[in-house]
């Protein structure tokens, strides 16, 4: 469950105002996608309620715990376990092969080879089982983000904060993304954020939050 | 981290491998000039000891002082000399060998002494006469305190030890004369006495001069022949501990009236020497891995510019700052470690070449390069390659460990 109660965001000196008093709740289990123009602050609200960035005022609460009061280590031991992430670009470490990033999350905790098997399920259900001791520079954009989203996956995380997850793929690709995280969404009890400008893709969403800049707003204009 | 480390590092070989050169090359350059000149040190100390000892105990110089005629003959009075009195009261000696030779036998710091005495005497074959310093000891502790028999060039120095007018004469000396080991020459003393000796030994330090004016006989014989029996010019003593000298050498001087002279104070000139190398040493080696340090610097700084994108993604997936910096101390690590190691194999490697080298001419009982192998200069060397690489890695960790992660999401 992640609250967030009066979010403010401002950028620059003198500070212009990106999010207005925003409030905001997510329940367990649902599947929310974030919609509005480019500039609309869309990106930053996600980034504020997923822990990545904090905000200017207000507090986000995930799970009762509120972001501002916990130490720098504890909201990286939460990300690991709690906390996957999908963005724009695949992000993946160029030196590692795709299952060696896929693998990254549990690494970072020392339970890498528990979660091998685990690893390759993902790989198996994603389609991409043939490329995992490929680098990323040897597959495509389409096969690099559904490694991106196993990684996101492979600890079982309770939220899942992806950021235009399907920006860069054709819509094949695109849609194969966004039918992963439905499947996800729906057979684990995944909650899902999801920021898009692509009404389809946000309609998939078992709820819609538009933002008009920095506002939210019952429609997407 | 160890993983990913390497895995990064192994990205980018070539960049690896100049920098981990660098290193490496500081390091090996560093043992290098130092195995060498600590290996020529070794043994200039070794033939300057050879004549000084640790420390040499000599009797005062018996000048005799303007003040202390004026106070004796004419005390309380106002004199003009016409000539003043100048020279001195007796030739130097030890006061009181018994007393020293008692304190330096119960001394734990003393490994061994041997007391000598040393006069300029003549020696002569047939027609031709030279005139050289002849030293009386006791051969077998002069064998303990200095490596004389180490520089026989035949013939034994421990044959001097039973006494009866036996002589070990300097290779040149011996040369000059035309004798050879076996035979006999004539020792003048200044009474114009001709004592015949029997030569049992040839000693070469390796510097002409040198072997060209000294002998050395038993103690006995030479105050025999001084007709100074009992007399003692110096003690030359060893110490367990080299190092100590100084030290040990002050202290003694407290409580003797005796010349007490360690060989360092002994030798002012080589120790200035060995000052001027010590700095030209480190600064050389400074200077390469400052260099080297640079390196490192650069290679970390322009890969964690480069990977701004995969640390923001670490980070995002629970990766905590200390980890990040982890990773790139881990770089540095393996880069001054490996170039360090490598370092001191190339160092150890151009060691034995330099010893093996034949110089052509003798120096210190062979003719190769005397090269140091003190595992002190290992040490130092493969210290200072680290120290290099951890300093010049911490930097760029700390800022890689500072950056936040939405601010390259956001930027890129």
């Amino acid at each position: 469950m992640i609250i967030g109660e009066k979010i403010v965001k401002e950028f620059g000196n003198p500070p212009q105002r990106i999010l207005h008093d925003i409030d905001l709740e997510i329940k367990d289990g649902e599947f929310v996608s974030i919609s509005g123009r480019s500039g609309s602050g869309k990106s930053t609200l996600l980034y504020i309620i997923s822990t990545l960035d904090y905000a200017s005022s207000g507090t986000v609460k995930i799970d009762g715990r509120d972001m501002n009061k916990m130490s720098v280590e504890e909201i990286h031991c939460f990300r690991n376990e709690n906390i996957g992430f999908i963005f724009q670009f695949h992000y993946l470490l160029p030196e590692l092969t795709s299952l060696e990033n896929i693998l990254l999350p549990p690494r970072n905790i020392g339970l890498m080879d528990e979660y091998k098997k685990r690893a390759y399920e993902l790989l198996d259900i994603l389609n991409i089982s043939h490329i995992a001791e490929k680098l990323p520079g040897e597959i495509s954009g389409g096969e690099q983000q559904r490694v991106a989203i196993a990684r996101a996956l492979i600890m079982d995380p309770k939220y899942i904060f992806a950021d235009e997850p399907t920006g860069n793929l054709d819509s094949s690709n695109g849609n194969t993304v966004m039918n992963i995280l439905k499947e996800t969404n729906q057979q684990k009890g995944t909650t899902i954020a999801l920021v898009t400008h692509d009404p389809g893709f946000a309609a998939m969403a078992s709820r819609e939050i538009f933002l008009v800049d920095g506002r939210v707003s019952d429609t997407y204009n | 981290m160890l993983f990913l480390s390497f895995k990064q590092l192994f990205s980018k070989k070539k960049q690896t491998f100049l920098i981990l050169f660098g290193i490496s090359l500081g390091t090996m350059l560093f043992i290098t000039i130092s195995g060498i000149q600590l290996g020529l040190r070794e043994y200039i100390t070794k033939s300057l000891l050879n004549n000084t000892a640790h420390i040499l105990i000599s009797g005062r110089e018996n000048t005799i002082e303007r003040d202390q005629v004026y106070n004796w003959f004419f005390p309380h009075k106002n004199i003009a000399w016409i000539t003043s009195p100048f020279g001195k009261r007796r030739e130097s000696k030890l006061e009181n060998y018994a007393g020293w030779a008692e304190r330096l036998s119960s001394d734990p710091e003393v490994y061994d002494f041997s007391p000598r005495l040393s006069i300029q005497t003549i020696i002569r074959k047939g027609e031709i006469t030279l005139s050289i310093a002849l030293t009386g000891t006791l051969a077998n502790r002069q064998v303990r305190v200095t490596s004389i028999e180490e520089y026989m060039s035949s013939g034994k120095f421990i044959s001097l030890m039973s006494g009866g007018n036996k002589i070990v004469l300097g290779r040149k000396a011996a040369e000059d004369l035309g004798v050879r080991v076996g035979q006999y020459i004539d020792v003048l003393n200044s009474n114009g006495e001709i004592i015949p000796f029997k030569i049992t030994g040839l000693v070469s330090f390796g510097d002409d001069r040198m072997d060209g004016a000294i002998a050395f006989a038993h103690l006995a014989d030479v105050q025999k022949l001084n007709h100074t029996p009992g007399r003692v010019s110096q003690i030359a003593v060893a110490l367990f501990d080299l190092d100590s000298a100084e030290r040990v050498a002050k202290q003694w001087s407290l409580f003797s009236k005796d010349k007490v002279e360690d060989w360092k104070s002994a030798n002012p000139m080589f120790m200035e020497m060995i000052k001027m190398q010590d700095i030209v040493r480190y600064f050389i080696t400074f200077s390469i891995l400052v260099v080297a340090a640079f390196g490192v610097y650069n290679v970390l700084s322009i890969m964690i510019n480069q990977k701004r994108k995969e640390i923001a993604i670490l980070r995002s997936i629970g990766y905590a700052p200390n980890r990040i910096l982890e990773l790139i101390m881990y770089q540095g690590l393996f880069l001054g470690g490996s170039g360090g190691t490598l370092g001191l194999f190339l160092g150890f490697i151009i060691c034995r070449l330099v010893g093996s080298i034949n110089l052509g001419f003798e120096i210190g009982g062979s003719n190769h390069l005397l090269v140091s192998y003190d595992p002190t200069i290992y040490m130092i060397a493969f210290g200072s390659a680290m120290f290099a690489s951890i300093i010049a890695s911490f930097l760029p960790a700390i800022s890689a460990s500072k950056m936040t992660p939405i601010d390259i999401i956001r930027g890129s």
